[in-house]
């Protein structure tokens, strides 16, 4: 290891450059070089210059093996993203879902469909390492090269030749090695120095590098204080795409208004975003022809019933009002009791599996209040007895089903339950909405069922189809 | 550097079986070859003419850069495009442009696997082509996808807001990655390519700036002997890779209509079809570009006309396939006895596209002919109308492809005439202004021709 410092202290030899002037000679000179046990060498040429590599022993650059690899695992990246993104098959592993597109029916993952892709990302990964592995082998980009400094190695991009003995190397004699070069046919030589004064990085740079560090921090620094939290205000959009749009949606006040603006647009005269349907208008699927299936009133008395859905069936606005109004208390309207049907209509057939069904609507839409047994005892009216009692609310206590006022053909034949379901009665809401025809009779047919078991007490053990959730009523109750 | 020669004695296009035709004329040494590939960036002053020709280019860049304003605020209805032929001019301007942009990568990556070392002089005004050309093809897909904003939803990448990926059996994706993959490894291999060019600028250049710029992109290149071994490893490994990816790029924009069942369409010679019509565009496109650009730029001694007669002679062979492409079209059709495929092609012979139609065949099919003709060929005033000719004609290849096939579709009912609006027109001649504008630049900036290459083809007599 020769260290040749010099006279002068402020620099380092680190090699000597002889410049040949065409390829031939720089060649024939890397052989001379090698010969005399030069391994330490580079030449420097504008263009490569065939035969050099065997003239100064470079041996064959891994580069091919390198992107071979990266090819190869291109393949895996290339198919594993496909099966990920368009199945369902890794979900459970994947933080984000896959999304499987079903087209006529065509397999979710098929090799053919799939090359194509898998392709691009294998050339796409090989050119990049390539273009990566090349520049990294060659240890580039490198711009501090002492060589950059000498004003006659500018023509190696030009039409000249140059070879580098460097210093580092175990034959390297400062005037030997001189000697040598010109014997090899070097037309100039010159020594390459390494400016020792410079060395060190410019004072800026690591306080530059710490505060752009810095700045780049603050922004995940940002997010990540964010997270988790809740924040009252919408999110921000930079691009709102079409999440608020200048147009009018149903139920809403239209825009103009909403936002402030007198100018009325996108608005009918009433104001509504929306035109009513004319009077008369029924539904598409709607039209209740049979008045004793959709309402539990006889055909007789079938032109009492109102068109307007949302009043009361069992109402009688015209003959009926003034005969009763004597009798009942004020504001009251009687009922004719005449016009309910006593049995189940046409087109619906006790069987076990309507009280079947029957119960289990009755357990979602009737037991909250009413108890599973129809005692009057369900959660939501004990809760509201409660908070009654207590003066925070005001309530209506469920109806028992087994009181004696309730019970029987002559109070409640099933076209009064059916209509109880449909309109309400008293403070209990319509269920018209919520229950379809079919299973309103289902929980008729329930309600009946319940009834004839013949419950006296809430705590009574029955028998019957009313048992079990008795049981369960009267367990919840000694709960409390 | 050699004294200037006479032009009209720099005929290498007579082949001497005795000795080999020279590439490099005027008797160049190194030094010659570096100072004429460098001569027009050493000037101190850009000519008049340069100025002219930016300053034109740069204000067709500007209105379309208007145009694209316009159709973002207002959205795609601005173009034609309406039921049927909801694919109209955009999706034509694409595949012409990315057509045009495969004679650089074939010239430097086919051609370069081949040992054609007359590439070497052509092959870096090509790339640079097939770059500008490739970013003319991505602007018109991606300003037809509408919310541009949302680009980023063609990649997978996961977004809490679309939550769901693209489709991977679609051949709409298959083009995203083509033509990205495309791009990006173009990129990579012409600036790959140029580095030691680069660095004989940085050597060069008397601004500080330039040595600043140039010696930043040139990377602290020396021109090592262990460099250069990887590098033209490193450049072989890119050339087999882009010699796949160029054939795959236009058979997979091929696919965007060969794997719909629309008649016209739904057929399996597009692939080699659209690849061979790329080769010929792209070829027609170097020559219109290189012609004027030897001249200007005093390169007649580097692009020689023996380099542009071959390229003649790639445009007449590819115009052949083209046109044996089209004939082939319609045996098929009558072979098929598909009563809608035959139709399909009577309308666009006969129907009332007719006009596009002979338009492309007088323009890909007969015209080349001229080229076996020897004046034709080695003419460069004629040479470069014919080429225009060609892109004109392959320009209404993609016309007739997409317009006619969607105007007729199952539906009768829905049959229509397309007419283009004026912003349609408008984005087709102002995409020339983006490319002209990058190409300019382009030639005043960067080196036009592969020098290290160049010197590396030059016969080795020992002497110079």
């Amino acid at each position: 290891m020769a260290e040749n410092t010099n006279k002068d202290a402020d620099s380092k030899l680190i090699g000597l450059l002889g410049q040949f002037d065409d390829p031939e000679s720089l060649v024939a000179a890397c052989s001379q070089a090698r010969e005399a046990g030069y391994k330490k060498m580079d030449a420097y040429s504008p263009f490569p210059v065939h035969g050099i590599d065997p003239a100064i022993g470079i041996k064959r650059t891994v580069l091919p093996l390198i992107v071979l690899g990266a090819a190869l695992s291109a393949v895996v990246v290339g198919l594993g993203l496909q099966i990920y993104t368009n199945s369902s098959a890794l979900d459970a592993l994947a933080p984000f879902p896959g999304y499987p597109f079903k087209i006529s029916g065509k397999p979710i993952f098929s090799i053919p469909a799939n090359i194509p892709v898998t392709f691009e990302i294998i050339v796409l990964t090989s050119a990049i390492t390539t273009f990566l592995g090349m520049w990294i082998l060659n240890r580039l980009p490198m711009f501090a090269n002492p060589l950059h400094r000498i004003s006659r190695f500018k023509r190696v991009t030009n039409d000249k030749f140059f070879l580098c003995l460097e210093a580092k190397d175990e034959k390297f004699n400062r005037s030997a090695s001189e000697d040598q070069l010109n014997k090899w046919g070097a037309v100039a030589i010159e020594e390459v120095r390494q400016d020792l004064t410079d060395n060190d990085l410019p004072k800026w740079i690591p306080t530059a590098a710490i505060l752009g560090a810095i700045c780049l921090l603050l922004p995940p620094a940002a997010i990540f204080s964010q997270w988790g939290q809740t924040n009252r205000h919408p999110r921000l959009h930079v691009v709102p795409d079409m999440d608020w749009q200048h147009k009018s949606k149903t139920q809403t006040m239209a825009v103009n208004l909403a936002n402030g603006m007198d100018e009325v647009e996108l608005m009918y005269a009433d104001l509504r975003s929306a035109r009513r349907p004319v009077d008369g208008a029924i539904a598409f699927g709607s039209l209740d022809t049979d008045s004793e299936l959709n309402y539990g009133i006889k055909q007789d008395f079938a032109h009492t019933i109102s068109s307007r859905k949302n009043m009361r069936a069992s109402l009688s606005e015209d003959q009926e009002k003034p005969e009763v109004d004597a009798a009942a208390p004020a504001g009251e309207p009687t009922e004719n009791m005449e016009q309910w049907v006593t049995t189940f209509p046409e087109g619906v057939e006790v069987t076990e599996d309507l009280l079947t069904r029957g119960q289990q609507r009755f357990n979602i839409y009737c037991a909250a209040c009413h108890g599973y047994a129809g005692q009057g005892d369900g959660l939501v009216n004990q809760k509201a007895l409660a908070l009654a009692a207590n003066g925070d609310a005001t309530w209506t206590a469920a109806r028992s089903l087994h009181d004696a006022d309730v019970k029987g053909d002559a109070k409640n034949p099933v076209g009064r339950i059916y209509d109880t379901i449909t309109n309400g009665r008293g403070n209990m809401g319509p269920y018209r909405a919520q229950i379809p025809v079919d299973d309103r009779w289902a929980i008729v047919a329930y309600v009946r069922a319940l009834q004839e078991t013949g419950l006296k007490s809430p705590s009574a053990n029955t028998a019957g189809a009313g048992e079990a959730v008795a049981d369960e009523a009267a367990g919840e109750e000694k709960a409390e | 550097m050699a004294t200037t020669v006479d032009p009209h004695g720099l005929d290498n296009t007579y082949d001497d079986a005795s000795k080999r035709t020279p590439l490099v004329l005027g008797g160049l040494d190194y030094q010659g070859v570096t100072e004429t590939a460098c001569g027009f960036w050493e000037a101190e002053k850009a000519p008049k003419i340069w100025w002219i020709l930016l300053l034109m280019a740069m204000s067709l860049l500007g209105i379309l850069g208007g145009l694209v304003n316009h159709l973002l605020m207002s959205g795609v209805g601005v173009w034609g495009n309406n039921n049927p032929a909801y694919w109209g001019w955009p999706i034509v301007n694409f595949v012409f442009w990315v057509g045009i942009g495969h004679a650089g990568t074939l010239i430097s990556a086919i051609l370069f696997l081949f040992r054609q070392n007359w590439r070497t002089s052509i092959n870096r005004a090509a790339e640079a082509m097939t770059i500008f050309a490739v970013v003319c093809a991505g602007m018109f897909p991606g300003i037809h996808i509408g919310r541009v904003w949302v680009f980023y939803w063609l990649f997978p990448i996961p977004t809490e807001h679309l939550a769901m990926w693209p489709n991977f059996r679609s051949p709409l994706l298959w083009d995203v990655f083509a033509v990205s993959t495309y791009a990006t490894v173009s990129l990579l291999f012409w600036y790959m390519g140029m580095v030691p060019d680069i660095a004989t600028f940085r050597d060069r250049t008397k601004s500080r700036v330039g040595k600043f710029i140039y010696g930043l992109l040139s990377l602290g290149w020396t021109g090592s002997a262990r460099n250069w071994h990887r590098y033209e490893i490193a450049y072989t490994l890119l050339a087999a890779l882009a010699t796949p990816l160029v054939l795959s790029v236009h058979t997979i924009v091929s696919f965007d209509f060969a794997v719909s069942q629309l008649p016209g369409w739904h057929t399996t010679i597009f692939p080699p079809y659209f690849v061979a019509g790329a080769i010929f565009s792209g070829f027609a496109m170097v020559v219109t570009l290189l012609v004027p650009a030897r001249a200007l730029f005093g390169l007649e001694k580097l692009i020689t006309m023996r380099h542009l007669e071959n390229m003649n002679k790639i445009i007449m062979a590819t115009g052949l396939m083209v046109g044996t492409a089209y004939g082939i079209e319609f045996f098929i059709a009558w072979y098929s006895g598909v009563q809608v495929e035959s139709y399909a092609f009577w309308n666009r012979a006969f129907g009332n596209y007719s006009w596009a139609y002979w338009i492309m065949i007088s323009c890909n099919v007969v015209i080349p002919q001229l080229f076996w003709f020897k004046w034709c060929r080695t003419t460069t005033w004629f040479m470069v109308i014919v080429c225009i000719f060609v892109n004109i004609g392959m320009w209404f290849e993609r016309f007739v492809i997409t317009i006619t096939s969607l105007c007729r579709d199952f539906l009768p009912s829905s049959w229509a005439y397309f007419t283009p609006t004026w912003v349609d027109i408008g984005m087709l001649v102002c995409s020339f202004g983006l490319f002209s504008t990058l190409f300019l630049l382009f030639c005043r900036f960067l080196p036009v021709i592969a020098m290290a290459e160049v010197k590396g083809i030059m016969p080795r007599d020992g002497h110079h």
